[in-house]
């Protein structure tokens, strides 16, 4: 008879992250701090302790000890989809790893998992193996025309042919959420930064790929890497401005990983720097608003990155702005329910996460629930909507355009 | 019992320890040694492939500046993250950590001080008056022991998303520490006559010794790399591997 082959493999799984799985307590600390467990009403599998234990078990039957001597346990089809159905059940936001007492970094972790499915034709939910496709032929996730890329760019806006500043627009901004666009540009002129763009040249991120295990699919993550950083070299960029955060996140950490090497220009993001800005006393405000402002940071932004001071510097700089935390902040922070292919992949379950963020917001009595990037004010605003409460939501960049006197529209 | 009897158990259990270590390190070892990798055709796991990978990763600079020194200090003996996030399970876990592993030195000195006797090498104080010696920390850590196990029994009991969440895995952990725990005392007790000899007479001391030191062998060294217990080796390899965690 022949010996039977495990139901599982080990592609794109480190042979430390295989250890994790071992070193996971079961103390239950990330359950209590998961957004999609407690969106979902407490579903067991979403949690991220339950996701731990039962790739440990599918590993044991694989590979452990018994299937050492017997040979490997078979792992019923059916176990595999349910646990991928749950592994996507995550916005890979990350709180479960800060709050971990084994130090498990599972975000790399979840991603992982997903990429290791996908491989073997499990993955990814649903539609979301769309995504790629459309990067691949569209070079944005909208199926957009590339020539529109700069379509928004409104005719007060002066964008320079080359700079050592370029402002990575990133898809959502430049296709959907153009007042983000609007702003960014309009503070940069105002404040006399000489910026450039990429314009049709500038390619999705490839963020959600590699975020929903499909960094594999034909190389389109790799190809976004190495084309944007061609593209930005060739601008003379020295420094790349973010005002999304996924897109920086992407540019950070993934575009170099990737590449294989360091980047030739510095990754910024817009709030970063006008918080520089504003120590070298370079912002001269216009108008002052009255508001309470509450922040919410994106998990690109902040528990992957580490930035979580220059939003909040920059917003309590704002004349007129009272600024207010909420409960949940920083590294705790609560995601707003859109990252790691929910948004895109299970509507309903992002927008009860956005809900659960905007009662946050709420309890601290803010008339402005604001963050640093579109893709949060999209699920906050639809998180508000839906919870018909009565708060502003809006991106930091711009609240800095409304006190500097320009229009976001 | 002979010690020469203590020895061929404490040797098998040491056997069924490491043996159950390479089991791990090899199915830890089946996997990639880097980012987006697969593994290579028809390789099986192999330790090597493990343990350099993690040394791999260990070795590499820290994305947010902890040094191997503060993980060591910081998270791993002191257990900050678990301090961060809940003081009173910090108490516990440190109770059950350091009144396991002293008793477990303590342990290996009376180990070391008989052999040395056996093997002819004269030493200025006698093993019994060694036992004597040791007898008041080991009580002291002993007690402290105890409380870790029985606040952990007690949350897991009466503490319901404790409770709800528990799984054999849970249980047998605790079950075991708490068998060692009081199968040392009872044996202690009846040897010397004192709290926890539950009038039993001292002739029962050898076999409540006996039953002790091979319960202790065989779950507390042969069964970790089986068990839930696997989480002493592992954890404090991943804590190294990733800096002290996000
Ligand atoms: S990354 Fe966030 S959403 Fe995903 S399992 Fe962890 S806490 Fe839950
Ligand atoms: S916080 Fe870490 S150790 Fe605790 S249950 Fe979750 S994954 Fe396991």
């Amino acid at each position: 008879m022949a010996k039977r082959t495990p139901s599982i493999d080990t592609k794109n799984l480190t042979a430390v992250q295989l250890m994790e799985l071992d070193s996971c307590v079961r103390c239950g600390e990330c359950v209590k701090w998961c957004p999609t467990y407690a969106a979902s009403g407490g579903k067991p599998g979403l949690a991220p302790r339950d996701k731990i234990l039962r790739w440990k078990q599918f590993m044991n039957k694989s590979y452990g000890f018994k299937a050492k001597i017997f040979g490997p346990q078979e792992i019923p089809q059916s176990e595999l989809e349910e646990f991928k159905d749950d592994i996507y059940g995550c916005t890979t936001c990350g709180v479960c790893g800060t709050v971990c007492e084994a130090g498990i970094n599972t975000v790399e972790l979840w991603e992982a998992l997903r990429t290791n499915l996908v491989k073997k034709g499990i993955g990814p939910y649903g539609k979301l193996g769309a995504i790629p496709k459309m990067i691949k032929q569209y070079h944005n996730a909208y199926m957009l025309d590339q020539k529109d890329r700069l379509a928004w760019v409104p005719a007060d806006v002066k964008i320079a042919d080359k700079a050592d500043i370029v402002y990575f627009t990133g898809c959502t901004a430049g296709y959907k959420q153009l007042s983000l666009a609007f702003a960014t540009s309009r503070v940069l002129n105002k404040l006399g930064v000489k910026f450039a763009m990429l314009g049709e040249d500038e390619w999705c991120c490839g963020s959600n790929p590699i975020r929903t295990g499909q960094i594999g699919y034909e190389q389109v993550a790799h190809e976004a890497a190495r084309h944007n950083v061609e593209a930005l070299k060739k601008k003379g960029a020295k420094k790349v401005l973010f005002a999304c955060a996924g897109c920086f996140r992407a540019a950070k950490i993934d575009w170099p990983r990737l590449l294989g090497q360091e980047l030739p220009f510095e990754v910024v993001h817009i709030t970063q720097f006008l918080a520089d800005l504003i120590k070298e006393d370079k912002i001269k405000w216009e108008k002052s608003i009255n508001k309470t402002v509450t922040y919410h940071d994106p998990c690109h932004l902040g528990r992957h990155v580490g930035v979580f001071n220059a939003p909040r510097f920059v917003l309590s700089h704002i004349p007129g702005v009272k600024f207010v935390e909420m409960e949940r902040s920083k590294e705790f922070q609560r995601c707003c329910g859109a990252g790691g292919g929910v948004k895109a992949g299970m509507g309903d379950l992002a927008v009860a996460i956005g809900e659960a963020r905007v009662k946050d917001a709420l309890e601290t009595n803010a008339d402005i629930l604001s963050s640093a990037c579109p893709f949060c004010k999209r699920n906050l605003s639809d998180g508000r909507d839906s919870l018909k409460a009565h708060i502003d939501v809006e991106d930091v960049i711009e609240l800095v355009a409304e006190a500097l006197g320009l229009s976001t529209t | 019992m002979t010690f020469v009897q203590v020895m061929i158990m404490a040797t098998l259990a040491l056997v069924i320890f490491l043996y159950g270590l390479m089991v791990n390190f090899q199915k830890w070892g089946t996997g990639v040694t880097g980012y987006n990798l697969e593994p290579q055709a028809g390789k099986k796991g192999s330790a090597i492939t493990f343990l350099k990978t993690w040394w791999k990763q260990v070795t590499a600079e820290s994305h947010h500046g902890h040094g191997i020194l503060e993980t060591l200090i910081l998270d791993i003996v002191f257990q900050r993250r678990i301090l961060k996030r809940s003081p009173f399970r910090w108490i516990m876990h440190l109770f059950i950590f350091g009144g396991w592993m002293t008793l477990f030195a303590l342990s290996g000195m009376m180990f070391a001080v008989e052999m040395i006797e056996k093997i002819g090498i004269e030493l200025p104080f006698t093993p019994d008056v060694f036992r004597d010696w040791l007898s008041i920390p080991n009580y002291i850590f002993g007690y402290i022991l105890l409380i870790g196990v029985l606040i952990a029994i007690v949350r897991r009991l009466f503490v319901s998303e404790v409770r709800e969440a528990s799984i054999t895995y849970d249980w047998v952990l605790i079950g075991v520490i708490f068998i060692v725990t009081i199968s040392g005392f009872l044996a202690d007790g009846i040897r010397t006559g004192l709290i926890w000899s539950f009038g039993l007479d001292p002739s029962a001391a050898p076999p409540a010794a006996l039953f002790h030191s091979i319960f202790s062998l065989f779950f507390c060294i042969a069964f970790i790399p089986y068990s839930k217990y696997i989480h002493v080796i592992a954890i404090p390899l991943a804590l190294l591997a990733n800096k002290g965690g996000e």
